[in-house]
């Protein structure tokens, strides 16, 4: 792969072309911070400023001239999963310290901004969180009480979680803009595709189980349920793409509620 | 088969395009169209990363993807066009060897000189223009995010004010 | 739970909102907000942790359909899962219309949580444009305090959207159970039909790209199935 040559180091801590250190007592305040980098989301810079107020604890040993021109460019638009937000903290705040030239930067972090968002959201929202989802689901359909059942579930997920973050802004960090080729690791190439082979033999196994816990003793009944919802997710699949099934199961509710109350 | 989507998206390659359309509608291949784009090859690479390996990514040149559109065309997987400006979806608009019948627009973000239309969408005059000149063309423009979402005509979205 | 037990409670009961609302997409995002965890909360909140458990696997089942893509809208399930919760729980025991009905006030509350997001981000948008020339200038402390401003508004709108939706809803939902007429078990039946009709949706959308992913649903099915039968 080709990125750009890194440009003229100036400045503090890279002057000699080497890597300017980061305190761990910084790296450990960014990382809390990347939990909140959602916070003040909106539809302009969309996760703009969370990027800037991630990334200030790395840049606050710049000359203030510079450490305030960084904490602009970085407030500006940008998009990312929130997960992977770090390696985008990391990245961009390794280039702002190496003194990497600034329009190259704001290059590098307009092109960083899709492929963030579509790795994580293949592999989280798409993979690892359906997939924790449905081992909750299962641990509850096998009869598990309560306080194990979301023990399971936020024990599991979280682990996920909060590794892919610390991943993200140590590579992120480390790489600088040359970061990309992380990108490539196989847990995002072929992990999606992994986790929904997992997702689908796992989602048959515990829907029969799930339904007859929520139902109750009744196999003819649970049976007509399943029959119902294969044939029900049939015709979502086939028009699900223009269609939310909850807002349909909603309406669906609905009319259910007010024939038992008008009855 | 027929290109699935014609999409306008300045985040060119993002979770709403891989995941959000690309789910539902089985993409096999997306076609870039983006003259910066097609000459860089790291953010090439940057691109390819986004998508599943299942997925290929074409970068074409808007002169180059107006010609390339009929091979496109006649692949048996479904695919997207995806550009990052309404600029370059007109200029495809004029110039393709094939009619492109409908345009989404699935992404255009705040910039100074841009009005809130919709949460998603932000557009200058020269853009409100170019996309009346898209629909004089014979294009139907809706603006749609995912694919769950209202779909807003053209109309509605240029009289639309935030929301 | 009476109403005015319900009076008594709501305020904790909306703090917990607060707290799950936040963590769908502002802080910290550990997932308090998918409704299999905030519905089972929200259940031990009343002393029913069961009943909430169990109206949070229907609704967690449901919210497999919910890819939360940053910029596009979908439904908030941190105080959807409490409204459920409280609602659920908060009937009496063995109630035939409680299942449906909490299901029912839950997806309401996910309609009008899903909207409040908007009218967040709307506003958060609104105090960035208002502190522009600052942020611009790479002032440290106002990047700070705009985050610090849509952590706090995000926080204020999951205690106000559970509140509002407790305090309609719940007295609508005991006079609702109250007359249900269609038998527990059938009501029961609806219920789950609708979520495994979504799920099963949710799960086809998710993993159908994947090489022999069908194959493997079914397999699992035969699996679950014998199971069931063996049990």
């Amino acid at each position: 792969m080709t990125i750009p040559a890194a440009g003229a180091r100036r400045g503090s801590g890279a002057g000699d072309g080497t890597a300017a250190p980061v305190s761990t007592r910084a790296v450990i305040a960014a990382y809390a911070r990347l939990f909140a980098v959602q916070g003040s989301w909106n539809y302009e810079t969309m996760v703009g400023n969370g990027i800037a107020f991630c990334m200030k604890p790395l840049l606050q040993d710049l000359p203030e001239e510079r450490y305030h021109a960084a904490l602009a460019r970085q407030a500006r638009y940008f998009n990312a999963h929130p997960y992977l937000a770090g390696v985008a903290v990391g990245a961009l705040a390794r280039g702002e310290l190496d003194g990497e030239d600034p329009a190259r930067i704001e290059r590098f972090r307009t092109a960083l901004c899709g492929p963030l968002g579509s790795v994580g959201d293949q592999l989280v929202w798409a993979g690892w969180l359906p997939l924790c989802s449905l081992i909750a689901v299962g641990a509850f359909a096998l009869g598990a009480g309560p306080l194990a059942v979301v023990c399971i579930f936020l024990g599991i997920y979280n682990v996920g979680h909060v590794a892919l973050r610390a991943w993200g802004l140590r590579v992120g960090l480390r790489r600088g803009l040359r970061v990309a080729p992380a990108l490539a690791n196989p847990v995002f190439r072929e992990g999606p595709a992994a986790l929904a082979r997992i997702s689908a033999v796992l989602a048959g196994l515990i829907l029969p189980l799930a339904l007859q816990r929520i139902i109750g003793p009744g196999r003819v009944l649970a049976g007509g349920v399943a029959v119902v919802a294969v044939v029900g997710a049939v015709i979502l699949a086939r028009f699900g793409a223009r269609a939310t099934g909850w807002r349909a199961a909603l309406g669906l509710l609905a009319i259910f509620v007010l024939y038992s109350v008008a009855r | 088969m027929p290109i699935a989507l014609y999409r306008i998206d300045d985040r060119l390659i993002h979770g709403q395009v891989v995941v959000g359309w690309g789910q539902p509608l089985d993409l096999g291949f997306i076609v870039l169209v983006d003259d910066v784009v097609a000459e860089s090859d790291w953010e090439q690479e940057l691109y390819r990363l986004g998508v599943p390996p299942s997925m290929d990514v074409y970068f074409e040149s808007t002169r180059d993807a107006a010609r390339g559109l009929a091979t496109y065309v006649s692949d048996r997987r479904t695919g997207m066009v995806l550009t990052e400006t309404v600029e370059t979806m007109l200029e495809l608009a004029r110039t393709a060897v094939i009619p492109i019948t409908a345009v989404n627009v699935g992404g255009i973000h705040h910039r100074e000189d841009r009005t809130q239309k919709l949460r998603y969408v932000f557009l200058n005059k020269p853009e409100e223009q170019a996309l009346r000149e898209m629909a004089e063309l014979g294009v139907v423009v809706t603006a749609q995010d995912v694919p769950s979402a209202t779909s807003h005509s053209l109309d509605a979205l240029l009289k639309a004010c935030a929301k | 739970m009476t109403t005015g037990s319900l009076l008594f409670s709501v305020i904790p009961v909306s703090l917990l909102g607060a707290v799950v609302g936040l963590d769908m997409v502002s802080f910290p995002q550990m997932m308090l907000s998918r409704p299999l965890v905030s519905a089972t909360l929200a259940g031990a909140f009343v002393g029913r942790p069961a009943a909430g458990l169990l109206i949070g696997a229907v609704l967690e089942l449901i919210a497999l359909e919910t890819l939360p893509f940053g910029a596009s809208r979908y439904a908030e399930w941190g105080t959807a899962g409490v409204v459920g919760g409280v609602v659920m729980a908060g009937q009496p025991q063995g109630s035939a219309g409680a299942l449906p009905v909490a299901m029912f006030v839950a997806l309401a509350t996910a309609v009008f949580s899903s909207r409040s997001m908007v009218w967040v981000r709307t506003w958060n948008a609104h105090e960035a444009r208002r502190m522009r020339a600052a942020i611009d200038a790479g002032a440290p402390e106002v990047i700070d305090s705009i985050q610090l401003h849509g952590l706090t508004m995000d926080l204020v709108r999951g205690f106000a959207v559970t509140c509002i939706a407790l305090l309609i809803l719940f007295p609508l939902s005991q006079k609702i159970v109250a007359v249900w007429s269609v038998d527990a078990v059938y009501s029961r039946a609806v219920v789950t039909a609708l979520a495994a009709t979504v799920a099963a949706g949710a799960i086809w959308t998710l993993t159908h790209r994947a090489a022999r992913a069908g194959w493997l649903f079914v397999l699992g099915l035969c699996a679950g199935t014998a199971l069931l039968l063996l049990q």
